[in-house]
C-alpha cells in the first residue's frame, strides 16, 4: 500500500535518515521504533508529503507520491508530535475549520465532527477553547483533527509524548481500536518500546537516521535467541564491579539502569556463579538476580549498545 | 478561501489584548497627542516664526505731500474747510510712514524683523535666503496714493513685494502688509462717509495652517488621526504576517498543507482578512477621532466620501503588502527574524512617512520619498483633501497605491511555499 525506497534526507550535508525502505501493507500497524534523534519524525515528515527527499521514493500503491502528493494526502491522516491546534478557538472550531479544508461534505461534517469528538472522549468539551486543555486532552483533540475525513492510513509521531499515563492509555486503546475495528493502517512512531509492542505487528527500529532492524516482535526478539538476559540488583555499583562483570566469559552488553544492571549473555554460559565470585572479590552483595524474557529494549540494546531513552 | 478568512476573523476577535491595541491604542494617542501638542502646526505658538522683511524706500514723502497740497488746491472738488481738514489729516499720518510705522510696531516686532535697505541689497538678500521678502516702496508712491485716494485719479505706482519662493513665510508676510492696506482702505471709506475707526493691532494671523484662496483650515488633531490611522494599519499587516509565523511555529499550516486545499486560498484568506481588519480599524479611529475631537466637524459629507474611497484603497494596498510579508514569513526559518524585519520596515515607513512627526516638520527632500510611501502618500493626499475636497487631488495617489497592490499580490503569490517546502 505505502512503501519508502532508498529514502534519504541530508540537512548540510548531515545525512539524518539514511536509505530508509520500509512498506506498510493494508490493515497493519507498524511501529517505527528509536532513540530520539534517530530520524523518525524527518522520515514521517518525508512519508506525509511535508519534506521533500535528498533522494528515494515514497510511493502509494507502487505509485510515486513525491511530485504529486494529491492522492497520498486524501488517504493520509497524519497527527504531528506537536499540537497543531489553534488554542484561541474551542476543539469543536477547530475539527469544523479542519474538516471544511479537508472538504469533508457539509451534509456530513456536523456528524463526522461529532463521531470523531466521540472517538477521542471529548463529547462534552467540544465547546472548550484549546487552551484550557490538558496536555493529554490536546493530543486527543490533534487525533481527532487527523481523523475527520476517515483516513485509510494513520501515521502517528510520539502521539504520547508528555501526557499522563491515563491519557496515555486512552490513546493507545484507541488507536488499537481505529487499527482492529475500523481496518485503519496505523504507522506508530515511538521511544517507548512498550507502545510499540502492545500496538504493532511489525517493528522498525532506527537508530542514526538507518534502520537497523525490522520484521515482527517474535522476529526481533529472536535476534536474542542466543542470549540471556539477566537483571541484577548489588547492594552497590561501582566502576571496578562493572569493568569485572563485563570481562565475564559470555558477556555481551552491561547497562546500569537505576539501581539494577541489565545484562545480556550467551545462552549457557556460566554466567551467575561467575557473577556471585565477581562480587565476593569486589566485596559486591548481589541482593537480587533475576533471569528475563527479551524485549524490544533489549534487541535494541544488543544491536546499539545503549537504551532507547539515551 | 472563506473557511481561512472566517479561522482569522475569529482569532483575531478572540484575541481582545490584540483589539484592544488595534483599535482603542490609536484613538487613545490621538486624543493624547491633540491635547498635548496643540500648536505644532502653529496654533497657539506665534514665537515660531522669525520673518525677516527688507524694506526699500525710494519715496520722498515730504516732496509727495507737497505735490499733493498743490493738486489739491487747484481741483475745485473741496471747499477750504473740507481741504484744510484734509490736508492736516494726511500730514498727521501719512500713509507710508503709518505702514514704515506699522512694521516696526512692538506686535509686528515680535515676530518681523524690518531692516530698510537699498533695492538691490534687497534682491541679493532674499535670493540668498537671508530675507524672507522685500518690501520697494517706489518713488512718488505717496504722492499716487494720496491722489489714488481723494482725488480720483488712477494709481501709477503701487508697493511691490518680491520674494523668491512662495512659502509659508512670505504668504503670512504678504498677508501682513494686505491687512494693513485693507485696514487703510477702510478708514479712507469710513473717513469719506463721515465715520471714525480706530487702528486695529495687527497680529499673527491666528489658528490653523494659514490660509490661502479656496482653501479650509487643517488642524494639528486632523493630523493626527489621519496619521495615526495609516501608522497603525501598518502594524495590522505586520500583526497578520506575526499570526502566520506562529501558525507555523505551532505546525497548524503544517496540517493545513497536509489537507490539500489550494496553497492560494491561505494567502488569500489572509489578504482579504487584512482589509477588511484594516479598512475597519481606520474608519473606526476617524469615526471615533470624530466623535470624541470633532475632528471633521467643519465638513460636510463630501469629505466622507473623499477619506472612505482613499481608506478603501490604501487598506487594500496595506493588505497586498502583508500577502508579501505572509509569503516572506512562510520561507523564513526562524519567524522571529521576520517579526524583527517588517517592525524595522514599518518604523522607517512610519518616520519617513510623517506618522510620528508631522511632515511639514520634515526636510522638503525628506518629505518627498516620505510620499513614496503607501503611509506618507495617504497622509499628504488626505491632508490635501481636507483642505480642498477636490476629487482630482485623489486620482493619482488612487492610481499608485493600485499599482502597489497588483506588484505586491504578484510578489506575495510568487514567494508563496510551493508544495512540500514547508519545513
Amino acid at each position: 500500500m505505502l512503501e519508502t525506497v532508498q529514502l534519504t534526507k541530508a540537512f548540510k550535508g548531515k545525512t539524518v535518515v539514511d536509505e530508509v525502505e520500509l512498506y506498510l501493507d493494508q490493515g497493519e500497524s507498524v511501529g517505527l521504533l528509536g532513540p530520539n534523534g534517530a530520524g523518525k519524525s524527518t522520515t514521517i515528515s518525508m512519508i506525509s508529503s511535508l519534506l521533500k527527499p535528498t533522494s528515494g521514493d515514497v510511493k502509494l500503491n507502487q505509485k510515486s507520491t513525491i511530485k504529486n502528493p494529491v492522492d497520498l494526502r486524501k488517504v493520509l491522516g497524519v497527527v504531528p508530535q506537536e499540537i497543531a491546534l489553534y488554542e484561541e478557538l474551542s476543539a469543536y472550531e477547530n475539527l469544523k475549520f479542519f474538516g471544511r479544508i479537508y472538504r469533508v461534505p457539509k451534509s456530513e461534517l456536523e456528524s463526522r465532527i461529532q463521531d470523531t469528538l466521540e472517538i477521542v472522549g471529548l463529547k462534552e468539551r467540544q465547546k472548550d477553547l484549546i487552551k484550557t486543555f490538558s496536555g493529554g486532552m490536546k493530543r486527543r483533540v490533534n487525533i481527532a483533527t487527523a481523523l475527520l475525513h476517515n483516513p485509510k492510513i494513520l501515521i502517528l509521531d510520539e502521539p504520547t509524548v508528555g501526557i499522563d499515563p491515563q491519557s496515555r492509555n486512552y490513546i493507545l486503546e484507541m488507536v488499537r481500536q481505529l487499527n482492529e475495528q475500523k481496518g485503519t493502517t496505523v504507522l506508530y512512531t515511538s521511544h517507548y518500546m512498550e507502545e510499540v509492542e502492545q500496538l504493532c505487528n511489525r517493528v522498525y527500529i532506527m537508530d542514526h537516521g538507518k534502520v537497523i532492524a525490522k520484521g515482527t516482535k517474535s522476529e526481533l526478539l529472536s535476534i536474542l535467541s542466543n542470549e540471556d538476559t539477566i537483571s541484577v540488583q548489588p547492594n552497590r555499583i561501582d566502576e571496578e564491579f562493572l569493568a569485572a562483570v563485563k570481562e565475564i566469559e559470555g558477556v555481551r552488553k552491561v547497562e546500569v539502569s537505576g539501581e539494577e544492571i541489565n545484562i545480556i549473555a550467551k545462552k549457557a554460559s556460566n554466567i551467575v556463579s561467575e557473577l556471585v565470585n565477581v562480587g565476593e572479590r569486589h566485596q559486591v552483595q548481589i541482593l537480587n538476580f533475576q533471569m528475563e524474557n527479551p524485549s524490544l529494549e533489549n534487541v535494541f540494546l544488543h544491536l546499539t549498545g545503549r537504551t532507547l531513552r539515551d | 478561501m472563506w473557511t481561512f478568512l472566517i479561522k482569522d476573523l475569529l482569532l483575531f476577535w478572540r484575541d481582545r489584548k490584540e483589539v484592544a491595541i488595534i483599535i482603542l491604542l490609536p484613538l487613545a494617542l490621538v486624543v493624547i497627542l491633540s491635547l498635548v501638542m496643540p500648536g505644532m502646526f502653529g496654533e497657539e505658538n506665534d514665537e515660531e516664526y522669525d520673518l525677516n522683511l527688507g524694506l526699500v524706500i525710494e519715496d520722498e514723502q515730504e516732496q509727495g505731500l507737497e505735490r499733493f497740497e498743490e493738486q489739491s488746491r487747484q481741483t475745485s472738488d473741496f471747499s477750504s474747510n473740507e481741504l484744510e481738514e484734509l490736508l492736516i489729516g494726511v500730514h498727521a499720518l501719512p500713509p507710508v510712514e503709518g505702514l514704515i510705522e506699522y512694521l516696526n510696531s512692538p506686535e509686528l516686532a515680535e515676530w518681523v524683523s524690518v531692516e530698510t535697505m537699498v533695492k538691490e541689497e534687497a534682491q541679493e538678500e532674499v535670493e540668498q535666503g537671508n530675507l524672507d521678502a522685500s518690501l520697494i516702496i517706489p518713488e512718488d508712491y505717496t504722492f499716487h496714493l494720496l491722489a489714488d485716494m481723494y482725488l480720483n485719479e488712477p494709481a501709477e505706482q503701487s508697493l511691490i513685494f518680491q520674494a523668491d519662493d512662495q512659502t509659508m513665510e512670505v504668504e503670512i508676510l504678504s498677508n501682513v502688509i494686505q491687512s494693513y492696506l485693507d485696514h487703510m482702505n477702510l478708514h479712507h471709506a469710513i473717513s469719506s462717509a463721515g465715520g471714525d475707526v480706530e487702528v486695529p493691532s495687527d497680529a499673527l494671523p491666528q489658528g490653523e495652517v494659514e490660509n490661502v484662496e479656496g482653501q479650509q483650515p487643517f488642524s494639528m488633531d486632523q493630523y493626527f488621526t489621519i496619521s495615526m490611522g495609516a501608522l497603525f494599519v501598518l502594524f495590522l499587516a505586520a500583526t497578520v504576517a506575526t499570526r502566520t509565523g506562529i501558525e507555523k511555529r505551532e505546525n497548524t499550516f503544517k496540517r493545513i498543507v497536509l489537507t490539500n486545499s489550494p496553497p492560494l486560498y491561505y494567502l488569500f484568506g489572509k489578504t482579504m482578512g487584512t482589509f477588511i481588519l484594516a479598512w475597519c480599524q481606520m474608519m473606526l479611529i476617524f469615526i471615533g477621532s470624530h466623535f470624541i475631537l470633532g475632528v471633521f466637524s467643519d465638513h460636510g459629507a463630501a469629505v466622507w466620501v473623499g477619506l472612505i474611497l482613499m481608506v478603501t484603497i490604501y487598506t487594500l494596498a496595506i493588505a497586498a503588502i502583508s500577502a508579501v510579508m505572509t509569503s516572506v514569513m512562510l520561507r523564513l526559518k526562524k519567524p522571529e527574524t521576520g517579526d524583527g524585519i517588517f517592525m524595522l520596515v514599518i518604523m522607517v515607513f512610519g518616520v519617513i512617512g510623517g506618522n510620528f512627526v508631522p511632515i511639514y516638520l520634515l526636510p522638503n527632500w525628506l518629505q518627498q520619498i516620505g510620499e513614496m510611501t503607501p503611509n506618507g502618500l495617504v497622509l499628504a493626499t488626505l491632508i490635501e483633501w481636507i483642505q480642498y475636497e477636490d476629487f482630482s487631488i485623489l486620482v493619482m495617489p488612487s492610481i499608485i497605491l493600485s499599482i502597489i497592490v497588483i506588484v505586491s499580490l504578484f510578489i506575495g503569490i510568487k514567494l508563496y511555499p510551493k508544495r512540500g517546502d514547508v519545513s
